[in-house]
């Protein structure tokens, strides 16, 4: 509508300058809003000095801070020599230093390390999920008539996803006993609370019809849950699941800083107590499995929502 | 199958035949069959790992979980807390997320450039970039704090430098991807003018991503003071740094209160960050 009146305007030579108009409207918003931006700038700039100040984050710091990250850098690249590279250990079964084995001295304990990760990470998603799946009917708005149950049911989620799962760990393993168990339930509760609020987000979208249906002919709750909504949703939360582990398996790889099982243990172990090559092989390792885990996992994601989709 | 009967009623052919025109309503023997052997494989392997990792452990009474529970819900002593400790370590976990995350976003607004495919027709040198990234955000925020407090000492510059390396790897990677979903028109556009690179990316480009990178930012900021907690566990600044110093000295109640402190401090960032995306970039949900 504006435009037209706009053109024919034009056209006739009545408007006098649209370039003009313009800058005009332009000129008025910016005034408008001139006030709200310097608040906001102020507030952005205080809150960074502030940042600044606390973290002393100072240039001299960061001067004299830069050349040991370099250094340190250096220190843990492995010194390896082409003509030995692939040399395997001699008569005594020692390794020639500046092979890869000589590297990889200890290339079996990590493996042992990362494979207690990997199962450390499906076994707290398994539990995990099996977690979220009894919370999030309770915690799904639609779906629950008690809004105490409903209240309470969110409450718990926010409580166990609120909570880093290194704390959890913390606490599990002052508790129980350093060892792969405090990891597991770190993580399990953790990916419970995570899983639970993105079940309930896709439980509040399902369609109404199916669970009218399972009740009109005399489906109690559970059956309404099951019948009606658990078709609906199933595909979504593989999904999400397979997504959370990912996540876990990185969490797995760390969550041993505090004691609770896996090749964070070794990780941090190595980098607390050496500078050398050791640290960037077991960093190197752990990249890996990540990325590889990430991979395989993307396929079977995809794999899952395209089959349910069609 | 004109009338609806009982199924009772029904003769075998009729159910047969009802199974011949509508496969579907059945259901596949072979993918039940699928299905039961997954359920069976995963319960197999549950106990499998309740047997390997020892979960027994968890019915014995431990004398440390019941003096934990009590000690964590029975807050003694409040005066001697030392609160202005407690919350000054707060105030550097904001500081280190804040500036963290403030520091990588400038870095990736030029870096998300320079991997994007719709700027960087190089393939070779886009490559380099997307791989250099996935190292910076395969190796964890945790490891990455451990590494910089070897190199430059204890202390919330170890933390700053952790958030900051690993984010660069993380909203660059998001950046470059908003860049590449922008609309070509505008760019065309702006180009037809007779602008340059640069004022093809500012006019063109830059409008379009703000937003994104915006929220984005937002995001991290709020997920960055979470992680800025347990970097302290570390050695690397922040508010972890007390949790760990208290559970060590056995003082559970504190370690309770602090928790709580960053949880509220996590939904308050999170509210903020949640109005000015609905206020400024005029999201209307999350």
């Amino acid at each position: 509508m504006a435009i037209t009146t706009d053109s024919t305007l034009t056209e006739t030579g009545h408007r006098p300058d649209p370039v003009g108009v313009y800058e005009q409207h332009r000129k008025e918003l910016k005034r408008a809003r001139l006030g709200q931006n310097i608040l906001f700038f102020l507030l952005f700039f205080g809150l960074l000095v502030f940042s600044v100040v606390t973290s002393q984050f100072y240039p001299e710091r960061l001067a004299s801070a830069f050349p040991r990250i370099f250094e340190y850098f250096q220190t843990i690249l492995p010194a390896l020599e082409w003509d030995l590279l692939f040399e395997g250990r001699d008569e005594n079964g020692r390794a020639v230093a500046g092979s890869l084995t000589y590297w990889y001295t200890d290339l079996p304990k990590y493996i042992e390390l990362i494979w207690e990760t990997i199962l450390m990470a499906i076994t707290g998603t398994l539990l995990g999920t099996a977690g979220a799946l009894v919370l999030c009917f309770p915690g799904s708005r639609n779906l629950v008539r008690s809004s105490v149950v409903y209240f309470f049911a969110r409450r718990f989620m926010e409580i166990c996803r609120g909570v880093p799962e290194i704390l959890i760990a913390l606490v599990f393993v002052f508790a129980i006993g350093v060892g792969p168990l405090a990891g597991i339930l770190a993580v399990a509760i953790h990916t419970a609370g995570a899983l639970a609020k993105l079940f309930a987000e896709v439980n509040e979208n399902v369609s109404q019809r199916p669970i009218d249906g399972i009740r009109g002919v005399g489906g109690n709750w559970f059956e309404q849950m099951r019948y009606g909504v658990l078709p609906q949703v199933l595909p979504n939360f593989v999904s999400y699941g397979l997504l959370r582990f990912e996540i876990n398996v990185r969490a797995s790889s760390i969550i041993g800083f505090v004691g609770a099982g896996g090749i964070g243990q070794e990780l941090n172990r190595v980098i607390s107590f050496y500078s050398d090559d050791r640290v960037l092989a077991v960093l190197i390792l752990v990249v890996l499995t990540v990325t590889a885990i990430d991979l395989i996992s993307e396929r079977m994601r995809l794999y899952f929502i395209g089959k349910e989709n069609i | 199958m004109a009338t609806i009967r009982s199924l009772a009623a029904m003769t075998a052919e009729e159910v047969a035949a009802a199974r011949a025109s509508n496969p579907d309503a059945f259901g596949d023997s072979r993918r039940s069959l699928l299905v039961y052997g997954a359920w069976v494989i995963t319960g197999i392997y549950l106990l499998w790992a309740f047997w390997y990792f020892d979960f027994a452990k968890l019915l014995e009474p431990s004398e440390n979980a019941q003096r934990l529970l009590v000690a964590l819900f029975r807050w003694e002593d409040m005066g001697s807390w030392q609160y202005a400790n407690i919350y000054r370590g707060i105030a550097e976990t904001l500081a280190m997320a804040f500036l963290g995350t403030f520091l990588a976003s400038l870095v990736a607004l030029i870096v998300g450039f320079l991997a994007a495919r719709n700027i960087v027709r190089f393939g070779l040198w886009r490559h380099t970039v997307r791989r250099i990234l996935d190292v910076f955000r395969g190796v964890d925020q945790l490891v990455w704090a451990l590494v910089f407090v070897r190199a430059v000492g204890l202390g919330p510059l170890a933390g700053v430098l952790a958030i900051f390396i690993s984010d660069i790897g993380t909203l660059s990677k998001l950046y470059s991807e908003a860049i590449e979903n922008i609309d070509r028109k505008q760019v065309e556009g702006i180009k037809s003018t007779g602008a340059g690179p640069v004022r093809t990316i500012r006019f063109g480009i830059l409008p379009q991503v703000f937003p994104v990178f915006l929220s984005q930012s937002l995001y991290f900021l709020e997920s960055n003071t979470r992680s800025a907690t347990i970097l302290g566990i570390v050695g690397a600044g922040g508010i972890g740094m007390i949790i760990i110093e208290r559970f060590r000295a056995t003082l559970y109640d504190q370690v309770l209160f602090v928790v709580i402190n960053v949880l509220i401090l996590v939904a308050i960032i999170d509210w903020v960050s949640k109005f000015i995306r609905m206020k400024f970039i005029g999201e209307q949900r999350d």
